[in-house]
C-alpha cells in the first residue's frame, strides 16, 4: 500500500465512504429483518458492534500465529463464539427482545460484514487499527439501520421505541412492518446514497 | 507433514479456548435465563386469573405472590394451576396451559377459567412465532380481553365456543374480532383454542373436582 | 437443567403443507430476508441463478434434515445445545465440501458449470437460517426435510424471478443515476415480496 491511511481515516471510511450496507451491500439480511422496531434495531446494533470489534481484534492479535490453510475455519470459530456469547447475554438480560429477534442474533455469524473485515483488514493489520476499522464499519452499519427503523416503525406502528409519536387517527402503513416495506426502504436509501456518492475509485474492499 | 500437525494442534487449542469461554458464560447466566422463564410463566398465570400485579414488581415479590396464591396439580401429563383468593381458601379460578400450531410455528398460551368452569377469566399467549405486528398481535390486550367472560361449554355439532370474524362483522355474542391482515394466525388460533377448551372440559374437569 | 423436547403440537402440521408454505407463503428470501447478499453483488443472469438454485435446494434440504438429527439426537442428550450454532455451520461446511468432492470426482462436466457456486453456498445465510428456524419451530425429521426442500425451492424461485426481471429491465430501460445495481434489485425484490403476500390465503393450517 503506497499511502498508509491514518487511524482517523480507517475509522471514518466505514461510516460513510465505504459504508458496509450502502456501499458494500453487506449485512442485508439482518438490516431488513429487525428494523421494523427501533428497540430491536438498537439491540442488534450493540450485538454486531461487539462481535465485529472483538472478532477483528482477536483475528489481528492471532494473525502471526494462525496457519494460512485453516484461517477461514479459525475466523469462523472466533466469530461464532462471540455471537454465542452475545446470544446468551441477550437471553439472560433482555428475554423479550431475544424472542423478538429470534434467529437473527445467530445470523450475525453469517453476516458478511464481519467475515469481510477479518479477511480483508484484520488479517493484515495491527490490533488497534483493526479495532478502529471494525468500530467504524459497525457504526456505519448501525447508522443505516437506525435510519431505516426511524422510517419503518413510525409509519408502520405509529410509535418510536414504544412511545406513540403519531396521532391515534393515523392509519398505519402495515406494509412497512412487513417484508416489502423493508426492501423498498433500503432500496431507496441505497439509491440516494449512490446518487450522492458515486463509484468509489481506488479503494475496493471485497 | 509438520505443518499439518501444527494446524491440527492450533485448531484444537483455539477450539478448546473458545469452548471453555462459551461454557463459562453459559454457566454464569444459566440461572438467570431459567429464572426469566419461570417468572414469565408466573406472571402469565397471575394475569389470566385476573390477580393484580404491579408493573414494577421485583422477581422475588412476584414469586412470593405466586407461591402464596397458586397451587399446581398434575393431571396425567398436564400441569394445571389452581388460583386462590387472598384468604388462600376460596378458589378464584384455574389456569390451564393451551397450545397448538399457529401459522409459522407452535403457539403457547394460558387460559384462566372460573371455579365452576362456566366462563373464561382471562387469556394470554406467551410464546409464538407469528409475524410481529400482524399475527403477533395475539399477545395484545385488546385481543385477549375479548375472551373475558366468554361462556364455556363442550362443543356439540360444530357449535364452537367462539369464532373469530373480521372486525365489525360480529353478529352473536361468541363472535370475536380476528386480527385484521392476519387471517392465517386468526384461523389457526380459532381452530386449536376451541379444541383445547373443549378437551379441557371433557377430559380434565371431572378429574379436578376429584383432586380437590 | 431441563432439555427441551419437541413440542407435541407441532407434529400436527403436515410436511407437504410445510413444503408449499416454505415456497410461497413463508418464502425464506421474500419474508425472512435470507440469502440475498451473494445475489445482490452478482450481476449475472438466469443461467447462474438456475445453477446456484439447484445446488441450494439440495444442500438446504440435506443440511436442515441432518442438523435436525444432530440437534435432537446428539446435542440435546449431551446437553450441548448452546454449541449448536458452531455445530450447524461445521455440518454445513463439511457437507458442502463433501458434495464438491463427489461432484468433481464423478461428474466433472457438472463440476465445471456448478462447482464455483458451492463454496459460495457455505456462507449463504439462508442455509444456516433454515436450520435455525427448524430449531425454533421444533420440526421433526420429516418436517425438517420438507421445510429445507421447500425453502430451497422457494429461494430458487425468488432468485430466478428477480434475475429475469432485472435482465429484462437492463435491456429495455435506462435507469436514473444511482438506481442501477443493488438499489433496483432491492425494489424489484420488494415488489415480488408484495406479490407473494397474495399467496397467504392459499395455505390452511389444519
Amino acid at each position: 500500500m503506497p499511502n498508509r491511511p491514518g487511524k482517523k481515516d480507517i475509522f471514518l471510511t466505514g461510516l460513510w465512504k465505504d459504508n458496509p450496507v450502502l456501499r458494500q451491500i453487506l449485512g442485508i439480511c439482518s438490516t431488513l429483518a429487525v428494523t421494523n422496531l427501533m428497540v430491536n434495531t438498537l439491540v442488534m446494533n450493540a450485538g454486531l458492534i461487539f462481535t465485529v470489534c472483538m472478532s477483528s481484534l482477536t483475528v489481528s492479535l492471532l494473525k502471526n500465529y494462525t496457519p494460512m490453510r485453516i484461517r477461514m475455519m479459525v475466523q469462523t470459530l472466533i466469530i461464532a463464539s462471540y455471537v454465542i456469547i452475545v446470544d446468551i447475554l441477550i437471553r439472560a438480560y433482555m428475554p423479550d427482545i431475544s424472542e423478538a429477534l429470534g434467529p437473527y442474533v445467530a445470523l450475525i455469524i453469517t453476516n458478511c460484514i464481519i467475515m469481510g473485515r477479518c479477511e480483508s483488514f484484520a488479517r493484515h493489520n495491527p490490533p488497534v487499527a483493526s479495532l478502529l476499522d471494525g468500530l467504524g464499519m459497525s457504526l456505519g452499519y448501525s447508522l443505516v439501520l437506525i435510519t431505516i427503523a426511524f422510517i419503518r416503525e413510525p409509519l408502520g406502528f405509529g410509535t418510536l421505541l414504544g412511545f406513540r409519536i403519531l396521532p391515534e387517527g393515523f392509519v398505519q402503513w402495515t406494509i412497512m412492518i412487513m417484508a416489502p416495506g423493508a426492501f423498498f426502504t433500503l432500496g431507496f436509501l441505497v439509491w440516494i446514497f449512490k446518487y450522492f456518492q458515486p463509484r468509489n475509485e481506488g479503494k475496493e474492499t471485497k | 507433514m509438520k505443518k499439518q500437525a501444527l494446524s491440527i494442534v492450533y485448531m484444537f487449542l483455539i477450539t478448546l479456548f473458545f469452548a471453555s469461554l462459551i461454557s463459562a458464560v453459559k454457566f454464569l447466566n444459566e440461572a438467570k435465563i431459567e429464572t426469566n422463564q419461570i417468572v414469565k410463566l408466573q406472571r402469565i398465570i397471575l394475569k389470566v386469573l385476573d390477580i393484580p400485579v404491579q408493573e414494577a414488581i421485583s422477581n422475588e415479590n412476584l414469586t412470593r405472590l405466586f407461591t402464596a396464591q397458586i397451587k399446581d396439580i398434575q393431571i396425567g401429563k398436564k400441569t394445571l394451576y389452581i388460583g386462590y383468593e387472598e384468604d388462600r381458601r376460596t378458589i378464584r379460578g384455574y389456569a390451564v396451559p393451551v397450545g397448538g400450531p399457529g401459522f409459522w410455528g407452535p403457539i403457547e398460551g394460558m387460559v384462566g377459567i372460573t371455579p365452576d368452569a362456566k366462563k373464561v377469566l382471562g387469556l394470554a399467549f406467551y410464546k409464538h412465532n407469528e409475524t410481529p405486528g400482524l399475527g403477533g398481535r395475539i399477545t395484545e390486550d385488546w385481543f385477549s380481553d375479548q375472551f373475558k367472560g366468554l361462556p364455556l361449554y363442550p362443543i356439540e355439532g360444530g357449535q364452537n365456543i367462539f369464532f373469530l370474524t373480521p372486525e365489525g362483522t360480529q353478529k352473536r355474542a361468541n363472535e370475536l374480532d380476528a386480527i385484521t391482515g392476519a387471517t392465517n394466525t386468526s384461523s389457526a388460533v380459532e381452530v386449536f383454542l376451541n379444541q383445547e377448551l373443549d378437551f379441557f372440559l371433557r377430559e380434565f374437569w371431572g378429574s379436578i373436582e376429584e383432586k380437590e | 437443567m431441563r432439555a427441551r423436547k419437541q413440542n407435541r403440537t407441532m407434529e400436527q402440521i403436515h410436511p407437504l403443507t410445510l413444503l408449499f408454505a416454505a415456497i410461497f407463503t413463508n418464502n425464506i428470501l421474500l419474508t425472512n430476508f435470507l440469502g440475498l447478499c451473494p445475489f445482490l453483488s452478482m450481476s449475472k443472469g438466469k443461467k447462474t441463478a438456475l445453477g446456484m438454485g439447484a445446488a441450494v435446494v439440495f444442500v438446504m434440504a440435506s443440511t436442515t434434515a441432518l442438523n435436525n438429527l444432530v440437534h435432537y439426537k446428539i446435542l440435546i442428550p449431551l446437553e450441548l445445545e448452546h454449541f449448536r450454532y458452531i455445530v450447524f455451520i461445521v455440518v454445513i461446511a463439511a457437507f458442502v465440501q463433501l458434495v464438491e468432492m463427489t461432484v468433481e470426482r464423478f461428474f466433472p462436466p457438472l463440476y465445471y458449470s456448478l462447482g464455483v457456486f458451492l463454496p459460495l453456498i457455505t456462507v449463504n445465510c439462508a442455509i444456516f437460517g433454515a436450520s435455525l428456524f427448524m430449531v425454533i419451530r421444533e420440526y421433526n425429521f420429516v418436517q425438517s426435510l420438507a421445510y429445507g426442500a421447500g425453502s430451497g425451492i422457494g429461494w430458487m424461485l425468488a432468485i430466478l424471478t428477480i434475475s429475469a426481471i432485472r435482465e429484462k429491465l437492463q435491456k429495455s430501460a435506462k435507469l436514473p443515476r444511482g438506481l442501477e445495481g443493488p438499489a433496483i434489485t432491492l425494489i424489484i425484490t420488494g415488489l415480488l415480496a408484495l406479490a407473494f403476500l397474495a399467496f397467504s390465503g392459499m395455505i390452511r393450517v389444519q
